[in-house]
């Protein structure tokens, strides 16, 4: 190999050669560097031989364990399932008066109900479960369908105005938009339902006469929302006198919710939930509703 | 051994081959296979393919680049499957040329969203994802409702996904920028044709909330909605375990 | 640049100038209602600006014969700057997308300013735009160097700059119009994609050419590193982007694989794009400029063998390590967790071999702010590749996968190997090439450097704590057997370490700022003299001669 030379820092010879300064020193390759290449290489082999490994054509080693990821996994939910076990055969089999009155399982709801409701509602209903434009605020005594458990499961079930069969179908019609009621009658009733809510405000609106309004009131919106405007939960039609708004009380959002109407969409669980699943989230709603209050 | 190679790195060319020989091993012995073990991909016989709008849609997607934030591979993990749903099998991705598997989850997996979340819900989120979820870190794309969908180039778009071996028959092709405002416009002369071409379980819907005109909004929304709905093998399988 | 060549290359030049201007011409043409036409334009533009460069030196003195008996240094000074600009571009981008992450609203209300968008123009920006710049300029220095042999010819080099540059620019400003084939550190069209490979085969070309002028029967580590980046890219490019355009008029194309094999195509590609491109080819510039500025021999030949073949060959079988508890069939990500592991014995070995090259001259890394950039790099080089090797494995990867720890990986690669390298290689040649004493600023070196450590470490911690913080916490389970977080609750717990690592960026950009202040004005500094020893073989037998 050409030319020996020796460092003299390290005492190792050269290979001989020279690139524009740069020399190369011949050291052996220490011995630790095949310790861990063979070392790398048996637990390779270790590896190869056990767990699915090699392509062979059509097939391949499927190893010594028998390993499947997909086994694997299945076996995971199970052992989750079981451990969720004691407190959800509970909750599967008993009222939702008797559970909520149990604190132990209150407990178990609330932690399970976190991540379900932060995973699957949060995205409409908010965090704390306070709604926003559009999408009812849960903790509130207002209910939509009622607030009585099977009403909420119902609705988690169903959903609303949805292609679930059995879908809970709401339709506030756009009394403007499809030319149902005239300009002036709308701004009437407009005034007349922005009236129910703010006591002081007796006559006009946003242009409107409340009083004229309540006559278009009866004649077109109290099928839906009652004669007395207190709403109709058979058909998911909103209290107009509290302070409860979906869509928002001040005069635009009234005139927008009447001009091109409503059609809230509230998702069906069914598929995606499972019935344990929906139950731990209207008690987990419920719950809140109660110490919201 | 060093010896051999001290004669080796005399020649540059020899020194090329080797090198391509040495790092072509390894490739070859990992993708080729994947073509021939049938098993690889799971059989779904009653697949079916992104409409044109969902195809615009998927197009708008890797345009926005949303998948350098969201994955679409739910993976063989307890915790992802009971978060997401059933783990993602190789055949729901058989069509999507390229995959959009992803490699970081900046935001939650997108394989199942689809149906999860409202129309109006998905529209107002993409338009200002902080309107709906205030603690979002997601961007805004309040462009995709003012902009109008382009239709007219979706015919070719589906006849090279159809050269690709994707199954779309001549009157998909032929009447792929019809059916994708017709998708968008289901009272409009062109809904039933998408329904009659792609199935009854198609949504046709107005997806950005307007059935007036056709916009990247409503391609998008089509899209996100029929994410995890092309086949149900999933959910019929092992994978959808403890659901 | 045109003074420089001789008649017949300044004719080629002028025809291949003219021959670009016209295929600019006609896909402007064809692609007018679609971003293609913008891309037809910028070729267009590219052709008519270097065929007016020809055109206006084109009846100059042809250079000297005695050109022969100096190195060709032009195309490497425009390398060097290039780079520098890309990485001031590059990790501008990146801090951008940082601070989006803790603050979604710092943008415009605008398509092209959305974090989908933007996230590509970082990492081609850096990774081909800083880097691959810096590994063209750099190996033809070394190529030239450590054949003592001048470039083969005047044209290639400038050839293969300007063409990956317009590739790169093609790229980025392809990202701002939504053009992208979202295959990842593959995002460009089709037509960008070709135009890569013609541009490659004439780098290949001229990497060989010049090899075979070289005086030194033997070829030294730092080509074969060079050598295995060029051929394995081009192999690993071809293949991941092989797609069907839609129309000849349109950027849009469908790539031919689907599912699962494209799925195991692209990830072959991008870990060896990290392989070759981020390792390879930086291994290379380590094996020069180190030995060379610690003034030390490589510790060990035999060293260099082993690592190289065990690097060339291992790599290409790890890219399954990005799939794992995917669709793709677990038989596949065994091989790759596997060779993951026995990976690292060749990745250590290269590390060690630098590092103990530096036995006998660790005074000067405490001196030198130069070397001492250079030893970071091979530090950094082992540890990420530690951290590869353990992500790799399949357990480790059920946490880390999808989170910021991938992140912190890569950017304890990219910033404290392959950045630092590249400023050590940078601050070596630049008083070189142009003739200068030393850095204008030697203290600004310093300062460089440690405002890169300083923010390499605030970045990969902070990302460190957040990823492995959201592995946890989407993983989490409650006693009662139920998830304890949402996932918004993990996007929540994110912003404090969004806020450190947006921070940490920041001191790495204006480091890198600093050091391209300090380039500059050594640049306008008044000329030093030549070092004689720095010419080709030629030259001095020559000299010798007369
Ligand atoms: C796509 C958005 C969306 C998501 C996600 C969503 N909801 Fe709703 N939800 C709504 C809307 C909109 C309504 C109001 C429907 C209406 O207008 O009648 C509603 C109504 C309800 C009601 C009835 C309220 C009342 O006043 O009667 C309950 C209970 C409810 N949601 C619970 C849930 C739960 C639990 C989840 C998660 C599993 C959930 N929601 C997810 C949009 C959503
Ligand atoms: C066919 C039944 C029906 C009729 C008739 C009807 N509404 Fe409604 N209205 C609804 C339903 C259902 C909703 C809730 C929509 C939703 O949940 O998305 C609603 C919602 C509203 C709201 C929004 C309440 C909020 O909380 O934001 C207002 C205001 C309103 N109606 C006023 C009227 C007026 C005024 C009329 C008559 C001109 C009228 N409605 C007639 C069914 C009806
Ligand atoms: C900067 C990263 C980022 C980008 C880019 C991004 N997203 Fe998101 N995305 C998020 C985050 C974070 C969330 C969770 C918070 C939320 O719901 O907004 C999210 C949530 C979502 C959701 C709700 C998922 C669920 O199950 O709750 C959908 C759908 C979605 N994004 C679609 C998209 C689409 C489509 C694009 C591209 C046009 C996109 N995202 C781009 C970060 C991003
Ligand atoms: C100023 C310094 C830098 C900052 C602030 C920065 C910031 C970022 C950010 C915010 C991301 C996106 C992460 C995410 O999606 O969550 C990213 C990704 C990336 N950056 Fe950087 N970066 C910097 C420098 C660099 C350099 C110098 C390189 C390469 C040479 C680089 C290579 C990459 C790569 C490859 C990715 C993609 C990672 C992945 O997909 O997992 N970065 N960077
Ligand atoms: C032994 C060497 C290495 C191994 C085994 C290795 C392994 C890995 C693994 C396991 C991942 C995570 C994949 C995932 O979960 O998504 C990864 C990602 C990555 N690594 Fe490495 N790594 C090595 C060296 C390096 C080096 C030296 C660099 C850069 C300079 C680098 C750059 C990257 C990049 C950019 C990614 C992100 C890919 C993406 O976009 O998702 N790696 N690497
Ligand atoms: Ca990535
Ligand atoms: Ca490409
Ligand atoms: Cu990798």
């Amino acid at each position: 190999m050409g030319l020996i030379e020796r460092d003299p820092h390290t005492g190792h010879g050269t290979t001989g050669h020279e690139w524009n300064g740069i020399k190369e020193l011949n050291t052996a390759v220490p011995w630790p560097v095949w310790a861990f290449l063979i070392a790398a290489f048996a637990f390779s082999l270790v590896w190869w031989i056990l767990m699915p490994a090699w392509p062979l054509g059509t097939t391949y080693s499927k190893g010594l364990l028998g390993a499947d990821e997909r086994q694997v996994v299945a076996a995971g939910l199970r052992a989750s399932a079981d451990r969720r076990a004691d407190w959800t055969r509970r909750v599967e089999k008993e009222s939702f008066t008797a559970l909520l009155a149990d604190k132990a399982v209150m407990t178990d709801v609330r932690e399970a109900g976190h991540m379900l409701f932060g995973d699957n509602c949060a995205a409409c209903h908010g965090v704390g479960a306070k709604g926003g434009p559009g999408f009812p605020d849960l903790t509130d005594k207002a209910w939509l369908w009622g607030g009585s458990p099977d009403a909420v499961l119902q609705t988690l079930r169903v959903g609303v105005n949805t292609e679930h069969a059995d879908s809970r179908v709401s339709q506030m019609p756009a009394w403007g938009r499809d030319g149902m009621l005239k300009e002036q009658e709308i701004r009437d009733a407009v005034a007349y339902v922005y009236a129910l809510s703010h006591p002081g405000v007796t006559k006009d609106a946003l242009g409107g006469n409340a009083v004229a309004g309540k006559t278009v009131f009866s004649a077109n919106c109290a099928a839906c929302h009652g004669a007395n405007a207190k709403g109709d939960i058979k058909m998911g039609a909103p209290d107009l006198t509290d302070r409860f708004w979906l869509y928002g009380g001040d005069e635009a959002a009234i005139q927008e919710s009447v001009f091109n109407g409503r059609q809230g969409h509230m998702p069906s669980w069914e598929k995606r939930l499972s019935a344990t699943e929906r139950k731990i989230l209207a008690l987990y709603i419920l719950d809140m509703g109660r110490s919201g209050q | 051994m060093f010896g051999t190679h001290y004669k080796l790195e005399r020649y540059s060319i020899g020194l090329a081959v080797a090198i391509i020989v040495a790092a072509s091993i390894g490739g070859l012995v990992e993708i080729a296979p994947l073509f021939t073990i049938h098993e690889t991909v799971e059989r779904a016989p009653h697949m079916r393919v992104y409409t044109p709008l969902e195809l615009a849609g998927r197009n708008i997607y890797i345009r926005e680049g949303c998948y350098a934030c969201h994955s679409q591979m739910i993976r063989t993990l307890s915790d992802e499957v009971e978060r997401y749903g059933p783990y993602s099998l190789a055949v729901e991705s058989q069509y999507d040329h390229p995959m959009l598997w992803g490699s970081k989850r900046t935001g939650p997996d997108l394989a199942r969203v689809g149906e999860k979340y409202s129309d109006l819900w998905q529209s107002e989120h993409l338009n200002n994802p902080r309107s709906v979820v205030p603690q979002s870190i997601m961007p805004a794309y309040g462009f995709l409702k003012r902009t109008e969908l382009r239709t007219t180039d979706l015919p070719k778009d589906l006849a090279a996904l159809k050269r690709l071996g994707v199954p779309y028959t001549d009157a998909m092709v032929r009447n792929a920028s019809d059916d994708a405002k017709g998708q968008a416009d289901p009272d409009g002369a062109w809904a039933d044709g998408v329904r009659a071409r792609y199935g009854d379980a198609t949504h046709v819907r107005a997806f950005d909330g307007d059935a007036g005109t056709v916009t990247e909004m409503d391609a998008l929304v089509a899209y996100l909605q029929v994410l995890g709905h092309l086949t149900d093998v999933a959910h019929a399988s092992e994978a959808g375990a403890g659901k | 640049m045109v003074s420089t060549m001789t008649a017949n290359e300044r004719q080629a030049a002028l025809v291949i100038s003219i021959l670009a201007a016209i295929v600019g011409l006609a896909m402007a043409a064809a692609g007018r209602h679609d971003p293609l036409g913008v891309h037809g334009a910028m070729v267009l533009l590219t052709g008519l600006m270097c065929a007016f460069w020809v055109i206006r030196d084109y009846y100059k003195p042809e250079p000297p014969a005695t050109r022969l008996a100096a190195y060709y240094d032009e195309p490497i000074k425009a390398g060097i700057l290039l780079a520098l600009l890309w990485a001031a571009i590059g990790m501008f981008f990146g801090d951008w997308v940082a601070w989006l992450l803790a603050y979604p609203e710092m943008t415009f209300d605008a398509a092209w300013s959305s974090f989908g968008r933007m996230r590509p123009i970082h990492t081609t920006g850096v990774i081909f735009g800083f880097g691959g710049n810096a590994l063209i300029a750099t190996s033809f220095h070394v190529m030239q160097r450590t054949s003592r042999a001048r470039l083969a010819d005047q044209f290639t080099p400038w050839f293969v700059l300007v063409g990956y540059n317009l590739f790169c620019a093609m790229a980025v400003s392809g990202y701002l119009m939504g053009v992208t084939q979202s295959k990842e550190y593959a995002e460009p069209e089709w037509y960008a994609d070709i135009w890569l490979v013609v541009v490659w085969i004439a780098y290949f070309a001229l990497y060989l050419r010049t090899l075979a002028r070289r005086r030194e029967p033997h070829i030294y580590v730092a080509n074969w590193y060079y050598l295995a980046f060029i051929l394995v890219v081009a192999m690993l490019h071809i293949v991941n982007n092989l797609a069907l355009p839609v129309s000849w008029a349109g950027a849009k194309s469908y790539s031919l694989f689907s599912g699962v094999q494209d799925a195991m195509v692209q990830w072959w590609y991008g870990h060896n794009a990290v392989a070759f491109f981020l390792t390879a080819g930086f291994l290379g510039m380590l094996y020069y400029y180190l030995p060379k500025r610690a003034g030390r021999p490589i510790y060990s030949y035999r060293m260099s063998i082993v690592g190289f073949w065990g690097i060339t060959f291992f790599y290409v079988w790890v890219g399954s390590h990005h799939l794992h508890y995917t669709a793709l069939p677990q038989w596949v990500q065994t091989l790759g967790m596997t060779f993951s592991v026995m990976l690292l014995i060749p990745s250590w070995i290269a590390a060690a071999n630098a590092l103990l090259t530096l036995n006998g001259a660790w005074h000067k890394v405490r001196d030198d702010a130069t070397l001492r950039f250079m030893m970071v790099a091979a530090v950094f080089y082992g540890l990420s590749t530690f951290e590869g090797s353990f992500l790799a494995i399949r357990p480790v990867n059920s946490l880390s996968h999808y989170t910021d720890w991938t992140v912190a990986h890569v950017h304890a690669g990219t910033l404290g190997w392959n950045s630092m390298i590249i400023f050590g290689a940078i601050y070596y040649l630049v008083p070189q090439l142009w003739k200068r004493a030393h850095m204008y600023s030697p203290a600004l070196v310093e300062f460089h450097f440690w405002s890169a450590i300083a923010g390499t470490f605030i970045y990969v911690f902070a990302m460190w704590n957040s990823g492995i913080t959201q592995g946890l916490m989407w993983r989490a389970y409650n006693p009662n057997g139920t998830l304890a977080y949402s996932f918004l609750d993990t996007v929540i717990a994110m912003h404090p370490y969004y806020i450190a690592r947006a921070f940490g960026g920041l001191l790495f950009l204006i480091g890198t700022l600093a050091g391209i202040y300090n380039v500059w004005r050594t640049i306008q500094a008044a000329p030093a003299r030549t070092p004689q020893s720095d010419q080709p073989i030629l030259a001095v037998a020559q000299q010798a001669g007369s």
